[in-house]
């Protein structure tokens, strides 16, 4: 019985291994453009690739949200758009967009920074579809002229949130609430990668140019939607003495935890005062309908769409929510006015120095002199900002 | 008469069945599904959805079309692989909750060499040593529980299930640390290189061929060996295996080793064949969705094909409403949630009955 069972096992694994040896290509798809038949507003597919799905009220949301706004601008119906929800970075992935190309979608929205792999792999496979990954970066380099990358200079929204919790801070110096060593900020992170660190420091660089004695302690979720895993970090930082938290993460939760506290917050994508009042500051957001409704007539015109594409706060790319004044300390929104002239003229600089920090990922020590500053998201649309600023401690690096 | 003395008879009780002939314990199964598919249809009704639509694209966006098909079975095979590395071990009341650790560990060692050795061999020659590797990897994991089983009587299904957190723990470092895809700066494993992914038959990578032999495989090798002859007494009566001769933690430790085994390859054709990379999420859940497929099935491979398979329709399914309903992730997981639930409660039901109080005629209570 055993030498059966060894025939069985050792046949099967010849069989197996015999398809190895044959052509390892995969036969190209042999699906063509649909020629003759020109696209319009009305018969075009617009297929989205999201991690989330709308209800996390946060980056999907915003999203979404910027999906139906193109749609409005451009005529497109409904039915026209297919949205694939709670796709993780993950096998499912290729699965998603292989469906959308399987409904004849012409041009297919991928959102999350992880999606990149499955989306470069689909561009190469199929040349008559255009393929915009937002975040990712990988599009310049994989040379396909059907695969583009965009993300929307957030940083200058999120220095003006940053202004903003930096007030609130001196207010409650001011008041005695808190002394000015106990300034500290907390920021729930997604991950510890340029665009996430871009975020904190432009941030914390708002913060400090009206309150010089804040400092920002991090801990990240390793995950870009986890609401309890938000909510948790948020708490810990708390716990840990943040006063104001901020977040690169999805969800609300952390606002509601800063609220419970009786702490106040700043939020990302969405407004977030909706779900915390009396916590929620300001939030910064991304208009996404503006690169969308442009990819969108880009391929109706039959225009190549860019490479790389960053559009920022002077082009309504990103933007900050109303600022909740229950809660922001007074006098914040003639501060924001100013700054946010300041972006648009081009006397504002983000990274403006001075400051000093070290390379997340080369170690690298770098000073910014007084006067000087360093640029983002220029020759490449995803951040590329990876310097850990002085003043900014990872909790869990 | 005083009531302090007489014991009321409960108004419900459960009662052990005599004998439920074959037909019925389907119909009791069937009608379960049936039950499940009504109440799944309430909550889709209060949440504002068609429940024969919801359900008809359950179907649609599982089987017809060529890539939901495919993804289908992409979704069974692994999870029939898992229900069929733990069924030895259940079989042996050996509770097996590491099936996941044990396909993670598979997955690991595939990796290693798929990132590291992949252009040093030929292709055939990799799928198999690979193959090999995370067999014998699997393998000695599942076996450290037996071990400590066997020589000191540990609880495995703790000992197992904590050392899934332990496999999936040391992905995580490598994903941030030593494997780390260099080229993106994102705490994320590199794609496999095009020669370190299984080839496709009938559009599906190979794993598929390997899982259904290994059905025949463990079939034969529980009902037509003496190992699985062991293995039975084992799981009826350590004493009665002991008092026979049986060399019981020598059975322990070899049935775990294989179980470990073929949740090892079950690790291998994820990242070969299904998702080309290292994740935390590599084993999915198979491994403890393996668990409702080996009890639904009684441990029979044949059955276990089945359940799998439908299994993998739901997950997949449920997948597709949220696209095209928006319905939300959780709502969609309450729904198979539900219909797996009722599927094990009808297993309550063939074995057990409710009895009613009588109504006692006259009675005054």
């Amino acid at each position: 019985m055993k030498k059966l069972l060894a025939l069985i096992l050792a046949l099967v694994m010849v069989l197996s291994f015999a398809a190895c040896g044959e052509t390892p290509e995969e036969p190209e798809n042999p699906e063509t453009p649909s020629e003759g038949e020109e696209l319009t507003a009305e018969n075009i597919k617009i297929g989205f690739i999201h991690v989330s799905d709308p209800s996390d009220m946060g980056y999907t949301y915003n999203h979404d949200l910027g999906t139906w706004k193109m749609a409005e601008n451009l005529g497109i119906s409904e039915d026209q758009i297919i949205n694939k929800y709670n796709i993780g970075e993950d096998e499912g992935c290729a699965t998603a967009i292989e469906e959308l190309v399987e409904a004849g979608c012409d041009i297919i929205f991928a959102t999350s920074f992880g999606h990149g792999d499955y989306m470069t792999e689909a561009a190469a496979n199929h040349p008559e579809i255009e393929f915009c990954h937002a975040t990712g970066a990988q599009a310049a380099g994989s040379g396909l002229s059907n695969y583009h990358n965009y993300f929307t200079s957030i940083y200058e929204a999120r220095y003006l949130a940053g202004v903003a919790a930096g007030l609130k801070l001196n207010e409650m110096i001011e008041n005695g609430t808190i002394t000015a060593d106990e300034a500290v900020i907390g920021y729930v992170a997604a991950f510890y990668f340029e665009e996430v660190i871009s975020g904190f420091s432009a941030f914390y660089l708002g913060a400090r140019s009206v309150c010089p004695s804040a400092t920002m302690i991090t801990l990240k979720a390793d995950s870009w939607s986890d609401p309890v895993k938000e909510g948790q970090i948020a708490q810990s930082l708390i716990d840990q003495g943040a006063v104001i938290i901020s977040q690169h993460s999805d969800n609300p939760s952390p606002a509601t935890t800063a609220e419970a506290a009786g702490l106040f917050h700043c939020g990302y994508n969405s407004d977030m005062a909706e779900a915390a009042p009396k916590a929620s500051i300001i939030s910064a957001r991304a208009d996404w309908s503006i690169y969308l409704t442009y990819a969108v007539e880009c391929v109706l015109n039959g225009e190549e769409i860019a490479t790389d594409w960053c559009k920022g706060f002077s082009e309504g790319a990103n933007f900050v929510s109303p600022l909740n004044t229950a809660v922001a300390a007074p006098g914040t929104q003639e501060k924001l006015d100013e700054i946010a002239a300041g972006l648009v003229d081009g006397s504002v600089h983000v990274f403006a120095g001075p400051w000093t920090g070290v390379h997340v990922w080369t170690g690298e020590a770098f000073e910014c002199a007084e006067g000087e500053w360093v640029d983002e998201s220029k020759d490449q649309s995803a951040p590329y900002f990876g310097y850990i600023l002085e003043g900014i401690t990872r909790l869990d690096a | 008469m005083t009531y302090e003395n007489v014991k009321k008879e409960p108004f419900v009780r459960i009662a052990k069945r005599p004998e439920v002939s074959k037909r019925n314990a389907m119909l009791i199964r069937f009608s379960s599904v049936l039950v499940a598919l009504l109440l799944g249809g309430l909550i889709l009704l209060v949440l504002g959805y068609n429940p024969l639509a919801v359900y008809g694209d359950i179907v649609k966006g599982s089987l017809l079309s060529s890539t939901a098909l495919k993804s289908t079975v992409k979704i069974a095979v692994p999870l029939l692989g898992a229900s069929l590395a733990i069924a030895p071990a259940f079989k042996m009341k050996f509770w097996n909750c590491g099936a996941e650790g044990q396909i993670t560990v598979g997955a690991i060692v595939s990796t290693f060499f798929a990132l590291k050795l992949v252009g040093d061999l030929p292709r055939p020659v990799f799928f198999i040593v690979t193959f090999v590797v995370s067999a014998i990897f699997g393998g000695l994991w599942g076996l450290i529980p037996a071990f400590f089983k066997a020589r000191w009587g540990t609880n495995e299904t703790l000992f197992t299930l904590m050392l899934n957190y332990i496999a999936i723990g040391f992905v995580k470092y490598l994903r941030i640390g030593p494997w780390m895809d260099k080229g993106q700066m994102f705490p994320k494993v590199p794609m496999f290189d095009k020669a370190a992914r299984l080839p496709d038959v009938l559009g599906v990578h190979l794993g598929w061929i390997i899982v259904l032999a290994l059905v025949i495989f463990i079939y034969i090798y529980m009902t037509r060996t003496k190992h699985g002859y062991e293995i039975a007494v084992v799981g009826e009566s350590v004493s009665t295996a002991r008092y026979s001769g049986m060399n019981v933690p020598k059975i322990i430790m070899r049935t775990m080793f294989l179980s470990g085994a073929i949740a090892g390859i079950v690790g291998w054709m994820l990242v070969c064949g299904t998702n080309y990379t290292l994740s935390d999420s590599t084993a999915n859940g198979y491994g403890f969705t393996a668990i409702v497929v080996a009890w639904l099935s009684k441990l029979n491979p044949f059955v276990m094909v089945i359940i799998s398979a439908f299994l993998a329709i739901l997950q997949k399914g449920s997948n597709t409403i949220q696209t095209n309903f928006g319905i939300p992730a959780s709502a969609s997981e309450v729904l198979t949630g539900l219909i797996l639930l009722c599927m094990l409660g009808s297993e309550f039901f063939i074995n057990y009955r409710f009895v009613f109080r009588k109504k006692t005629v006259g009675g005054d209570d």
